[in-house]
C-alpha cells in the first residue's frame, strides 16, 4: 500500500501540483475580469494569489523538465561525443544540479524563515501566510534533485548494460 | 586577481554550455561563482528566484502559452492555416507563404515563438512536403516564420521587456504590429522567389468562394485576435487580463463550438503549457539574478563607455544592434533581453532614440536570434519536429535570415514604423 502511494506520487506529483496551480491561476484571472465587467467588483487578492500560484507552476515545472530532461540546452557537441564521454557529461549535469540546487534550497529556506518570523501575509488577504507560497522554491528544488538522482541511476544502469544513453530529448513532447 | 578569477569562471561555464549542460544551470553556476568572487551575497539568489517573478504583468506569460496550446487543440490553428492557404495558394510558393501567414495569425493570438513554430510546423510541414516542397526548405520556413511569434502582439518577450524596463506593455504591443507584419511579408517574398526558382509546390486556382468559406470557418480565430487587439488597444484590459480572457475564450470555443477539445484531454494540454512555463520562467528568474551580478561587476559602465564613445545617433544605435545580434547567437531570447536591455536601452535613450522604438528594434533583433547559429532555438524545434539535421536546416534558413536582417535595419531607420500606430491610441 505504502509502496503504491509512493509510486503514484513519483509518477504524478509535479503533474498534479502544476494542474491545480495552473488552472486555479487561469480561472482566478478569467473570472475576475468577468466579475469586474459584469458586477463592477474585484477581489483584492486576485492580483496577488495568482502570482504565487504561477511560482508553484514555475518551479514544479522546472522539476518536471528535469525529470523529462527537457530543459533548454545546446546539444550539438554532446550528440557527437563518444559513449563514455556522453556518460561523463550526464554525470557532470548531475553534479552541477546538486551544487546549484543545494545553494538554492539553503538560501530560499533562509528567506522563508524571515517571512515566517515576520508573520508576513499575502497582500489583499487576512490570514493567508506568505511563507506557504515561498515554500515553492525549496520544495520543488528538493524534488528536482530527487529527479536528478533518479535519472543518474537510470543512466548508470544503462551505461553498465552498454545500452544507448538518453542524450537527445524532444523539446516539445506530444 | 578578481578579474582573472572572473574570466576563469566565465570560461568554465562557457565550457559547460558547449558540453550541453542546461542553459538555466549554466547561468546559475556563473551567478554563484561570480557572487563568491566579488563577495556579493548569495542570499540575493534566494530572494530573486522568487521575488524576481513576483509581478502581475508576468502572468500573461503562462496564460498566453496556454492560449497557444488551446487554439491548436481546438482546431482553430488548423482553420487559420486553411484560410491562409485559400488566400495565397494561387501564387507560386503559396503553401509555404501561407505557412508564414499562418504563423503571423497564430502569433496574433498566442505570444510564444517556439509554440508558433511547433504548432504551424506540425500542421504545415507534412502538407508542404506532400505538395512538392523540399522538406528542408519547408522546415526552415516554419522555423523562420516562428520569429514573428514574439513580435506580433501579444508577445511574451514584450511583456518581459516592459516588466524589466518599466514601459507600458500595451504600447509596446501596438508598436510591434507593423514591424511584425513587415517581417511576414519579407519572408513571403523570399519564399515566393525561391519556390519559383526551384519549381517547388503546386499552384491552385484562386477562388474567392473558397477564401470566403475558409474565412467563415476561421471566425473563432479572428474573434480571438479581435478580443486581444481591442482589449489592449482600448485599454479595457491589462495584457494579463487580455491573456486570461483569451484563454477562457479559446477553451470555451474548443469545448463548445469546434468541440475538438475533449475535457479528458485538458490535463494534457495544461501539462504541455506547464512544461514550457517551467522551461522559460526559471530562465527569466535566473537571468534577473545574472543582471544584478553583472551590474555589481560594473559591466554596465564598461559597455556604456565603450558604445557612447562612438558618438552620434546612428553609430550608437548600430553598435547596440550589433551587440543584440551577437549575444542572440548564443543566448536564449529571454536572458538576452533581461541582461542586455537594462544596459543598452539607457545608452540608446541618451542619443535620443525613442524608448518604445528602441524596444522594437531590440526585440526584432532578439527574434532574429531564434534562427542564428550556433544557438537558434527555432531551428532546434523545427529540427526536433521533422527529424532534419540542425546544420542542414541552417543552410536553408539563410535567405530568411537575410530578409529579416534587412527588415530589421529598415525598422531601425524608420521610427514611424513602430510609433505610427501609437499616435491614435489613448493608452
Amino acid at each position: 500500500m505504502v509502496k503504491k502511494i509512493i509510486n503514484f506520487l513519483d509518477e504524478n506529483i509535479e503533474r498534479y501540483i502544476i494542474l491545480v496551480s495552473y488552472s486555479a491561476m487561469a480561472w482566478i484571472i478569467f473570472s475576475e475580469v468577468i466579475n469586474r465587467f459584469v458586477f463592477s467588483q474585484q477581489s483584492a487578492w486576485s492580483t496577488t494569489i495568482p502570482i504565487y500560484l504561477f511560482l508553484w507552476v514555475t518551479w514544479m515545472g522546472s522539476s518536471y523538465n528535469t525529470k523529462h530532461r527537457s530543459h533548454l540546452r545546446f546539444n550539438e557537441l554532446r550528440e557527437r561525443l563518444s559513449y563514455g564521454k556522453q556518460y561523463a557529461c550526464l554525470v557532470l549535469d548531475a553534479v552541477l544540479w546538486y551544487v546549484f540546487g543545494v545553494i538554492v534550497i539553503y538560501y530560499s529556506i533562509e528567506q522563508i524563515m524571515i517571512s515566517y518570523d515576520n508573520f508576513a501575509i499575502v497582500a489583499g488577504t487576512d490570514n493567508v501566510m506568505q511563507w506557504w507560497f515561498y515554500m515553492a522554491t525549496p520544495v520543488a528544488w528538493t524534488l528536482l534533485l530527487l529527479r536528478v538522482t533518479q535519472n543518474l541511476i537510470v543512466d548508470t544502469k544503462m551505461f553498465k548494460a552498454k545500452e544507448p544513453l538518453i542524450i537527445t530529448t524532444t523539446l516539445l513532447q506530444d | 586577481m578578481d578579474g582573472y578569477l572572473i574570466g576563469l569562471v566565465s570560461l568554465l561555464v562557457t565550457g559547460f554550455f558547449v558540453l550541453g549542460v542546461p542553459i538555466f544551470l549554466v547561468i546559475g553556476l556563473w551567478v554563484v561563482g561570480i557572487s563568491v568572487i566579488i563577495d556579493f551575497t548569495l542570499a540575493n539568489l534566494g530572494v530573486t528566484l522568487f521575488e524576481g517573478l513576483n509581478f502581475f504583468g508576468l502572468l500573461a506569460l503562462p496564460l498566453f502559452i496556454l492560449t497557444g496550446d488551446l487554439i491548436s487543440a481546438a482546431g482553430i490553428a488548423k482553420r487559420l492555416v486553411d484560410f491562409a492557404y485559400a488566400a495565397l495558394g494561387w501564387i507560386r510558393g503559396g503553401l509555404a507563404m501561407s505557412a508564414l501567414g499562418a504563423c503571423g495569425l497564430f502569433a496574433a493570438i498566442s505570444g510564444s515563438n517556439s509554440a508558433t513554430t511547433a504548432t504551424i510546423g506540425g500542421i504545415m510541414h507534412p502538407a508542404m512536403v506532400e505538395n512538392g516542397y523540399d522538406g528542408k526548405f519547408a522546415a526552415a520556413t516554419v522555423a523562420a516564420g516562428g520569429t514573428v511569434g514574439i513580435i506580433i502582439p501579444p508577445s511574451i518577450i514584450f511583456i518581459v521587456y516592459g516588466f524589466i524596463m518599466q514601459l507600458p506593455i500595451g504600447e509596446l504591443f501596438v508598436a510591434g504590429i507593423i514591424p511584425g507584419f513587415l517581417m511576414v511579408v519579407a519572408m513571403q517574398l523570399v519564399c515566393h522567389f525561391l519556390s519559383k526558382k526551384n519549381n517547388w509546390g503546386r499552384v491552385v486556382k484562386f477562388s474567392i468562394k473558397n477564401v470566403a468559406k475558409t474565412a467563415v470557418l476561421a471566425w473563432l480565430g479572428f474573434l480571438a485576435i479581435a478580443i486581444v487587439i481591442w482589449g489592449i488597444y482600448s485599454g479595457a484590459f491589462s495584457p494579463t487580463e487580455a491573456a486570461g480572457v483569451t484563454t477562457g475564450f479559446c477553451l470555451l470555443a474548443g469545448v463548445l463550438i469546434t468541440r475538438e477539445i475533449k475535457l479528458k484531454a485538458l490535463p494534457d494540454i495544461l501539462m504541455r503549457s506547464g512544461q514550457i512555463t517551467g522551461m522559460l520562467a526559471p530562465l527569466i528568474a535566473i537571468s534577473i539574478v545574472m543582471q544584478q551580478v553583472l551590474s555589481q561587476l560594473g559591466a554596465k559602465q564598461f559597455i556604456t563607455d565603450m558604445v557612447t564613445s562612438l558618438g552620434g545617433y546612428y553609430p550608437v544605435l548600430f553598435a547596440c544592434m550589433l551587440i543584440v545580434l551577437l549575444a542572440g547567437t548564443i543566448l536564449e531570447s529571454l536572458p538576452n533581453t533581461i541582461i542586455l536591455a537594462p544596459i543598452l536601452a539607457p545608452i540608446a535613450a541618451s542619443v535620443g532614440v525613442d524608448p518604445i522604438h528602441f524596444a522594437v528594434i531590440f526585440l526584432v533583433g532578439d527574434a532574429i536570434g531564434f534562427i542564428t547559429p550556433p544557438y537558434g532555438l527555432n531551428l532546434y524545434v523545427a529540427s526536433g519536429m521533422t527529424g532534419i539535421p540542425y546544420l542542414k536546416l541552417l543552410a536553408y534558413s539563410m535567405p530568411y535570415l537575410i530578409s529579416l536582417l534587412i527588415v530589421w535595419v529598415i525598422v531601425a531607420l524608420m521610427p514611424q514604423l513602430s510609433l505610427f500606430l501609437l499616435g491614435g491610441v489613448g493608452l
